[in-house]
């Protein structure tokens, strides 16, 4: 009976139009939609050659100078220095052969010809340099050995960028984005949660009540119902995931294979979140359906899929609540994965939506379990 | 002696102050076609629901197959066949596949399955349409289907709530007998319809609910004879004058006589010849009169006269 059950729920639920439209094309249409928004800004930022610039030394800087040093001379590194004279510079600049031009002496200056990304991480560098290079000046008088780390200390703090690359992930705020809409479509599950509750509740659905009338004992039924939801919303999370990495070639990082797992644990919590959700009240199908989107869309908003630094703003007025809240777990699940080397906060938030899923399934089943009803 | 298949005892279902079922009790015994018959929010749907136990009732008892109905009666359950008002098929299921959910979820042998499937399809004549989805069934085929769903296991009580809503005349035809020819198989039927001569052809024994309370009971003729009416005559005729009428309404067992310048309408009760003792009262008159009409009470006199003669809508009243 349970697999019988288990087969035409995934049967139907494959064949459900609406339900494939959101868990699957909606995901992939606002991927797509991404993409073509933040394409330029992402390659930008995705770009990991160095940026060039012209280096015009007016006067010895041996502070600058051993900056300049740690953050150029490598593939992978910051900066691609060009040492040149004031004119050859400016022409260069003119050009567009070079970002920026910067000028040593005893002060540390930028020229730049337009706006941009690069532009801006230049600026950063130099700003920072000139709110450094004091404590890097009498750190050299006290003890020359200790400018070398100094000067290792600034150029770890130039560029998250460069750093997240040493770890070999990727962690700008583009990519976040992503990871919401990750988020998203696992929350979309929601929909199959009601999907168990209006065909398994007498007073939802007719289909509801005739179930209701046969024979077969009804935590068995909603097992086989949640087990299909699972099986219904992994195979949407794989396909979410394999567009965004392979077809989108967005960069989740190199431990695909958890990201793949903690989009998966999240569309199971999406599930369980949404069959937790529809199982309160007596209210029609409809209206059940409103409030379960909308409680995921105020979700994924509030964990920054409409606004990026959402997510932050949270972080800082209610910390709590970003703990709470499954999209900013998930999103976090995958975010953890790419920019902390080490497994500790992936796995407290793949156990968070542990205990989220058994939690909302348990009051699922208590709440959906009921064996009459007042009225139909 | 028959074995009573559905015993319902003092039973009362309340919501907030509207009583729905007041103190009702129904003994359905094995073999019949039991009509319950009662104008919209009469309380036929409620009865229905609370003896599958999907609806809780403040007082009374169920019984079916002797044993008390509750939610988890498995056993029972197993032989009871559903088939509601609303249609309650999935949309993304082809009719076969609907037949066979629905199958399943009481036989577990698949091969036993396929069997029960087969007949159901045949039953219902559906075998033309087993690769639909039920979107592009029409009306009738979506009720048949509705209905397949339902028997396919082959139940032993069939409770059947309108099932020929909103039914063209044809597929209301088959769908009645089919449920005489599961009745004839062996099965326990309960019906509920408002659609009068659906009752009257089909059902042995008739309840007639309204307000949420049994007003009568019995076969059609028993519940014809609890009328007063028992005959009504009407007589095409031209010129009647008001004396003649005070003449007819004289006469023995008449108790009801209307003209409205062209056809008389006389209505009887009880007593032979009163066709006869009319149409000598025009003759002694010399009055012309052109086609007579004699015709017995129907079920829907029946219905119309016990619950009061007011076409009544719940909803609409409140």
């Amino acid at each position: 009976m349970f697999f019988h059950d288990l087969k035409y729920f995934i049967k139907c639920g494959l064949r459900s139009q609406d339900l494939m439209f959101w868990l699957i094309l909606f995901p992939i249409a606002l991927g797509g939609f991404f993409k073509v928004a933040f394409g330029d800004l992402y390659s930008q930022i995705t770009d990991t050659s160095p940026i060039p610039v012209a280096v015009v030394s007016e006067k010895e800087n041996q502070i600058f100078s051993s900056a300049l040093e740690s953050v150029s001379g490598s593939d992978d590194s910051f900066l691609d220095v060009t040492f040149t004279d004031r004119d050859t510079a400016a022409g260069l600049l003119k050009d567009g052969k070079v970002t920026g031009v910067i000028s040593s002496g005893d002060k540390v200056s930028l020229t730049v010809a337009e706006n941009g990304l690069e532009q801006t991480m230049l600026k950063e560098f130099v700003e920072r340099f000139r709110l450094n290079e004091k404590v890097i000046s009498d750190a050299a008088s006290s003890d020359p050995t200790k400018i070398q780390q100094a000067v290792s200390a600034l150029s770890s703090e130039i560029s998250p960028v460069k750093n997240v690359k040493a770890i070999n992930g990727n962690s700008d705020v583009f990519v976040q984005y992503f990871y919401n809409l990750i988020a998203m479509t696992a929350l979309y599950g929601t929909m199959l949660g009601l999907k168990i509750c209006v065909e398994n509740q007498a007073d939802l659905s007719p289909l509801g009540a005739r179930k209701c009338c046969s024979p077969v004992p009804k935590i068995k039924g909603l097992s086989a119902a949640l087990c299909g939801c699972f099986i219904l919303q992994t195979l949407c999370m794989v396909i979410c995931v394999t567009y965004l990495v392979f077809i989108l070639k967005i960069d989740l990082g190199n431990r695909l294979a958890l990201v793949y797992l903690a989009s998966i644990a999240g569309g199971i919590t999406g599930v369980a979140m949404g069959f937790f959700v529809s199982s309160i009240g007596s209210i029609s199908e409809r209206m059940k359906s409103g409030i379960t989107l909308g409680v995921v869309m105020f979700l994924c908003f509030l964990s920054g899929l409409m606004v990026g630094n959402m997510k932050g703003v949270i972080a800082e007025k209610a910390p709590w609540f970003n703990k709470i809240n499954p999209a900013a777990v998930i999103s976090d699940c995958i975010y953890c994965l790419n920019f902390y080397s080490d497994y500790r906060r992936f796995i407290t938030k793949m156990l968070t939506l542990a205990a989220m899923t058994l939690i909302f399934s348990a009051l699922g089943i208590f709440m959906t379990r009921r064996k009459k009803y007042a009225s139909l | 002696m028959e074995n009573t298949i559905v015993k319902i005892s003092n039973l009362v279902k309340r919501y907030g102050d509207l009583i729905a079922l007041d103190h009702l009790d129904l003994d359905i015994k094995e073999g019949e076609i039991f009509g319950l018959l009662g104008p919209n929010g009469s309380g036929k749907t409620t009865t229905i629901n609370c003896l599958l136990s999907l609806l809780s009732f403040d007082k009374g008892s169920i019984e079916i197959f002797g044993k008390e109905m509750t939610p988890v009666s498995y056993d029972i359950k197993k032989q009871i066949g559903v088939i509601m008002q609303n249609v309650a098929v999935f949309d993304q299921l082809t009719v076969y596949e609907n037949i066979d959910y629905f199958c399943g979820l009481y036989v577990s042998d698949k091969q036993k399955r396929k069997a029960l499937v087969d007949e159901a399809v045949e039953f219902a004549k559906l075998g033309d349409f087993l690769k639909f989805y039920p979107k592009k069934l029409s009306g009738g085929l979506l009720r048949r289907l509705n209905i397949a769903c339902g028997i396919a296991h082959k139940p032993k009580l069939i409770i059947l709530d309108e099932p020929t809503v909103a039914v063209d005349p044809q597929s209301r035809n088959k769908i009645l007998e089919g449920i005489k020819q599961l009745n004839s198989s062996g099965a326990t039927v309960i019906y509920t319809s408002h659609y009068m001569e659906e009752v009257e052809q089909l059902c042995t024994r008739i309840a007639i609910l309204d307000n949420g309370k049994k007003i009568a009971e019995g076969t059609k003729d028993e519940l014809k004879r609890m009328i007063k009416n028992t005959e009504t005559i009407r007589i095409e005729i031209l010129g009647l004058e008001e004396t003649h009428l005070k003449e007819i309404l004289a006469l023995p067992h008449v108790y009801n006589c209307n003209y409205d310048g062209s056809v008389l309408t006389v209505s009887c009760s009880g007593g032979k010849h009163n066709l006869i003792r009319i149409l000598g009262v025009l003759q002694e008159h010399d009055i012309a009169f052109g086609r007579v009409y004699s015709e017995l009470p129907t079920l829907n006199d029946v219905f119309l006269e016990i619950t009061g003669k007011v076409l009544r809508d719940k909803g609409n009243e409140e």
